[in-house]
C-alpha cells in the first residue's frame, strides 16, 4: 500500500511539473536565464502584468522550450519589430478595443487613428517609416501605464522625453529648421516648470497644452495651440477655480479676455493676428509679464505707443509708483477699445485717477486740453463727413472730399495714439493738421451743395428763358399765319 | 436789321435765297407731324458736334487718363458736368429720334422714287449713329462701357471669315486693352464725323432738291385742296419751337439725371453683374440671348447675326424691292412687316430690361 501512495505521489509531481513548464512562458524563461535587458525590464512591463507575452510582439512558439523551435519563422517569429511595424505590433492590441477587454483594459483604443493624422504621423527622413513609433515615447520593455511614475509620460518625466527630439538641434533641424528647440529650457523658467520640477504633476507640461498621440503643428486648426484655440486651452486650469485654489490666483481671465477687444477679434473675427494668451505671457516660458516690461510687451503690437509712453513723463512717474504701464489705463486681460472717453477730467476718464485740479493740477490741465481738442476734431471730421455725404445724396462728385475724409480720420487716430506722449504741444500739432484737412474737406464738400443749389437755380433761370422764347416763337408763328 | 440785310445783300444777293426758300412749301395733312423728327435730328446733330468739340478740349484717351479726365471734366471743369450730360443724353435722344424719323418715312412709304437715295443716306446715317453709340460708350473707361465692348466685339468676332479680323482690327488687338479705347476714340471723332457729314449733307441736299416727300393720299388730293405751308419762315419757325423744347428736355435731363461715370475699368476684375448694352442694342443682345445654342447644325448666335445682317441689308434696300409702291399701289405686307418689327424690337429692349 506504501508502494501505491509512493507511485502516485511521484505521478502527481510529474504531472505537476508538466502542467508547470507547460504554463510557463519560454521566451522569458529562457531570456531571463540569459540576463537580458529586455526580459529584466520586461518583468515590469503593464504587458507583461496584463498576460501579454513576448510572442504577442516578437512572434515564435512562447510553449516551446527549444530555442531553435521557439524562434523558428515556421512558428511565425519576427524577430525585432523594426520601423512601421512596432507601431503594427502595438495596434494588434490598441486599436482593438475588444481585444483590449481580454486584458481587461479599459483603455481608449483610438490612439493609433489619432496619431496617424498627427505631425508625429508624417513620414520620416527616408520616407519609410513614421516620424515617431509608440515606443519613442513609451518605451519598449519596460512600458508603465501613463498614471505611473515609471513612465517616459508621466507628466514629471514627459518634458524630457519630448526633449530627447525636441532639444536637439541637429535632429530638429531635418524636419524644421526654423522650430526652436529652446522650449524645454524656457519651460524651466517658467512657473509651470519649476513647479513640474518640484513633482507637481498637475501644471503644465507639454501634453497639457499639445496634446498626446494628436499633436499638430501650432498654426494647424486642429491643434489645441493654435491661436483661436489656444485661450480655450490655457483656460482648462486656469478658469477652473478648484484648481487654482492652492496657487491663489484668479479664474476670471478667460472670460474677461473673451470680451475684450483682443478676444473678440481673435475669438469672433478669426483674425489670428491678434494676441492670445502666449503672446503677452510667453508660452514655454509662461509668466506674467513684470510692471516695468508691460510696455514692452504690449508694444510688441502697439510700437508706437510703447515709445512715446517710454519717453513720456509717465515713464518715470509709473516706476516710481510701481504702477503697471499699459494696464494702470487700459487694464489687462479686459482691454476694452480705447474711445475718447479715456482721457480728459470727465466721469470715466482715467486721467483723474491720478490727477486732480488739487494735486498735481497740471496734469489735470493737460488732459482737460488734450480731450477738448479731440472733442474739436471729432466734431469737425462728423460735420465735414455729413457735409461731403450730403453732397453725395444730391449726386455732385466729392470723389476727392470723400478721400480726403480718410486722412483726417486718420489724423484722429494719430492724436490717440499721440496721446501715449502726454505732450499738449505734440499732440496740438497733430490736431491741427487733421483739423487743417477737415476744413478743406468741409469747403470742397460745401462747395459741391453750392454748386448743386447753383445747378437748380441756373436750369429754373435757362428754362425759364427757353420757354420765353418759345412763347415769343410761338405767339410770332400765329401773328404770321393771322395775316 | 434792314440795313444790316442790305448790307449783305448787296454782297451775297440774299434775296435769291430768300426767294428760293419763299417758293418751298411743306405739305400739310394727318402725317405732316413726322416731318419735324428729321429737323429734330438735325438740331441733335448739332448739338453733339458742338458738345462733343468742348468735351475734346479736356478729354484724354488712354487707358490711364480717359477715366480721369472725365472725372475731371465732371468735377473741376466749369459747366463740364452739364456739357458731358448733355452729350450723354443727347446721344441717346438722337438715336430715338432718328429711328422715328426713319420709321415715319418707311411706314410713309417716303423712300420710293425718286428719293431711293434720300433712304439710303439716311440708313447709312442711322447705322453711323450706332456706331457713334457704341464707340463713344467706351470713351470713358468705366466698368460697365469696358464690359459692354468686350461683349458687343465678341459678337462681331462669331461672323465666319470675316468676323475674326473685323473683331482684332475694332480691338486694336486679340483682347479689349488701351489700344481698343485709343482705337474707338479715333473712329469717334474723326472717321465716323468725316463719313456723317458727307452723308447728312447729301441727305439734305437730296431734300432740297426734291422737296418733302407727299403721302399718296396728299397726292391725290385735288392741287386746290391741298394744304401747304411755306417753308420758311414758318415750318422753320415750327421746326425752332420744337428745337427749344428739345433743348429744355436736355436741360432738365442733364441737372436731374446727370449721366454717371461708375468705376474705372479694370481687366483683371470679374464683370460686374448686369451687363447691359445701351437700350438702341438691347434687342439684339437680348433676341441673340434667346436663340439656342444650336439650331439643326448651325451655331445659334451665328444664325442670329447673319439673320440680324440680312435684315438689316433687306431694310437698307427696301426702295428696290418693294416693286408694288414703286408702281403705285399700296403694299400691305411692308406695313405689317413694319408693325412686327417695332413690336419685336420694343419686346425685346423690354424683355432685357426686366431679365
Amino acid at each position: 500500500m506504501k508502494k501505491i501512495y509512493y507511485v502516485l505521489s511521484l505521478l502527481l509531481i510529474s504531472l505537476g511539473a508538466w502542467t508547470v513548464m507547460a504554463a510557463e512562458d519560454q521566451c522569458i524563461a529562457c531570456h531571463t536565464g540569459l540576463g537580458d535587458a529586455p526580459s529584466t525590464l520586461f518583468k515590469k512591463d503593464i504587458h507583461q502584468q496584463k498576460g501579454v507575452s513576448c510572442a504577442d510582439c516578437h512572434g515564435g512558439d512562447r510553449t516551446a522550450d527549444d530555442p531553435d523551435k521557439a524562434m523558428s519563422k515556421d512558428h511565425g517569429y519576427k524577430g525585432v519589430p523594426k520601423g512601421n511595424n512596432i507601431i503594427k505590433a502595438c495596434i494588434n492590441c490598441h486599436d482593438n478595443a475588444d481585444k483590449m477587454k481580454t486584458f481587461g483594459s479599459s483603455l481608449k483604443t483610438n490612439q493609433f487613428k489619432l496619431f496617424a493624422t498627427s505631425v508625429h504621423g508624417g513620414t520620416s527622413l527616408d520616407g519609410a517609416e513614421w516620424v515617431a513609433q509608440c515606443t519613442t515615447c513609451h518605451g519598449a520593455h519596460g512600458v508603465s501605464p501613463v498614471a505611473s511614475p515609471s513612465s517616459p509620460v508621466y507628466p514629471t518625466n514627459v518634458i524630457k522625453t519630448c526633449s530627447k527630439c525636441h532639444s536637439n538641434p541637429q535632429y530638429m533641424k531635418q524636419y524644421n529648421p526654423s522650430l526652436p528647440v529652446d522650449q524645454l529650457e524656457k519651460y524651466h523658467t517658467s512657473m509651470h516648470g519649476k513647479l513640474n520640477a518640484k513633482g507637481n504633476t498637475e501644471v503644465a507640461e507639454c501634453a497639457s497644452c499639445h496634446g498626446s498621440h494628436n499633436i499638430y503643428k501650432p498654426s494647424d486648426a486642429r491643434s489645441t495651440v493654435y491661436a483661436i484655440k489656444l485661450p480655450a486651452t490655457c483656460s482648462k486650469c486656469h478658469s477652473d477655480a478648484e484648481k487654482m485654489k492652492k496657487y491663489n490666483i484668479p479664474t476670471d481671465q478667460y472670460e474677461k479676455y473673451a470680451g475684450s477687444v483682443h478676444g473678440k477679434a481673435l475669438l469672433e473675427k478669426h483674425d489670428v493676428g491678434a494676441p492670445a494668451c502666449n503672446d503677452c505671457h510667453g508660452n514655454h516660458g509662461a509668466m506674467p509679464p513684470g510692471i516695468e516690461s508691460i510696455s514692452n510687451v504690449c508694444g510688441t503690437c502697439h510700437a508706437l505707443n510703447a515709445d512715446l509712453f517710454s519717453s513720456s513723463p509717465h515713464k518715470k512717474a509709473f516706476d516710481q509708483r510701481k504702477y503697471p504701464e499699459c494696464q494702470t489705463c487700459h487694464s489687462n486681460h479686459a482691454i476694452v477699445p480705447a474711445t475718447d472717453a479715456l482721457i480728459g477730467v470727465s466721469q470715466g476718464a482715467t486721467c483723474v485717477k491720478c490727477h486732480s485740479p488739487q494735486e498735481s493740477s497740471k496734469g489735470y490741465e493737460a488732459a482737460k486740453v488734450m480731450r477738448h481738442l479731440l472733442d474739436t476734431l471729432s466734431a469737425s471730421e462728423q460735420s465735414a463727413a455729413a457735409i461731403v455725404e450730403d453732397a453725395l445724396q444730391k449726386g455732385m462728385e466729392v470723389g476727392e472730399a470723400k478721400f480726403k475724409l480718410r486722412d483726417v480720420h486718420q489724423a484722429r487716430l494719430e492724436s490717440r495714439t499721440m496721446v501715449h506722449s502726454f505732450s499738449v504741444p505734440k499732440f496740438q500739432e497733430v490736431i491741427d493738421k487733421g483739423m487743417k484737412v477737415s476744413a478743406e474737406v468741409s469747403h470742397e464738400g460745401q462747395g459741391a451743395l453750392d454748386e448743386y443749389r447753383f445747378r437748380r437755380y441756373g436750369l429754373g433761370v435757362a428754362t425759364g428763358i427757353i420757354t420765353l422764347l418759345s412763347l415769343l416763337v410761338y405767339l410770332y408763328i400765329r401773328r404770321l399765319e393771322k395775316k | 436789321m434792314k440795313k444790316i440785310y442790305d448790307w449783305f445783300n448787296e454782297r451775297l444777293q440774299l434775296e435769291d435765297l430768300v426767294h428760293f426758300l419763299g417758293k418751298k412749301y411743306v405739305p400739310i395733312h394727318s402725317h405732316s407731324v413726322w416731318y419735324y423728327f428729321g429737323g429734330i435730328s438735325v438740331f441733335l446733330f448739332i448739338i453733339q458736334v458742338s458738345t462733343g468739340i468742348l468735351l475734346l478740349l479736356y478729354y484724354k484717351a488712354g487707358e490711364d487718363q480717359a477715366f480721369e479726365s472725365i472725372l475731371f471734366i465732371m468735377s473741376k471743369v466749369q459747366f463740364g458736368w452739364l456739357i458731358r450730360s448733355i452729350h450723354s443724353w443727347a446721344a441717346n435722344l438722337f438715336v430715338l429720334s432718328a429711328v422715328i424719323h426713319m420709321f415715319s418715312v418707311y411706314f410713309e412709304k417716303a423712300y420710293r422714287k425718286p428719293r431711293e437715295m434720300t433712304w439710303v443716306t439716311g440708313m447709312l446715317m442711322l447705322f453711323l449713329l450706332l456706331g457713334f453709340g457704341f464707340s463713344g460708350y467706351l470713351l470713358p473707361w468705366n466698368e460697365l462701357a469696358f464690359f459692354a465692348t468686350k461683349v458687343g466685339t465678341d459678337i462681331m468676332g462669331v461672323i465666319p471669315v470675316v468676323g475674326k479680323p473685323i473683331m482684332v482690327l475694332l480691338r486694336g488687338g486679340e483682347e479689349v486693352t488701351g489700344a481698343t479705347l485709343t482705337r474707338f476714340f479715333g473712329f469717334h471723332v474723326a472717321v465716323l464725323p468725316g463719313i456723317f457729314t458727307v452723308l447728312i449733307s447729301l441727305h439734305l441736299i437730296f431734300v432740297q432738291r426734291q422737296g418733302m416727300s407727299e403721302t399718296e393720299e396728299f397726292s391725290n388730293t385735288p392741287e386746290n385742296e391741298k394744304g401747304k405751308m411755306p417753308f420758311f419762315p414758318n415750318f422753320l419757325l415750327r421746326d425752332l419751337l420744337l428745337w427749344l423744347l428739345v433743348l429744355n428736355i436736355l436741360a432738365i435731363l442733364a441737372v436731374f439725371f446727370p449721366w454717371e461715370l461708375g468705376h474705372k475699368a479694370d481687366a483683371f476684375a470679374s464683370a460686374p453683374a448686369g451687363i447691359r448694352p445701351e437700350w438702341y442694342f438691347m434687342f439684339m443682345f437680348q433676341s441673340l440671348k434667346l436663340i439656342p445654342a444650336k439650331i439643326l447644325f448651325i451655331d445659334g448666335e451665328l444664325l442670329g447675326i447673319l439673320s440680324f445682317g440680312l435684315a438689316f441689308a433687306l431694310w437698307l434696300f427696301v426702295p428696290f424691292w418693294d416693286r408694288k409702291t414703286a408702281q403705285g399701289h399700296r403694299n400691305r405686307f411692308l406695313n405689317y412687316l413694319g408693325i412686327f418689327v417695332i413690336a419685336f424690337i420694343l419686346l425685346m429692349t423690354i424683355y432685357g430690361w426686366l431679365s
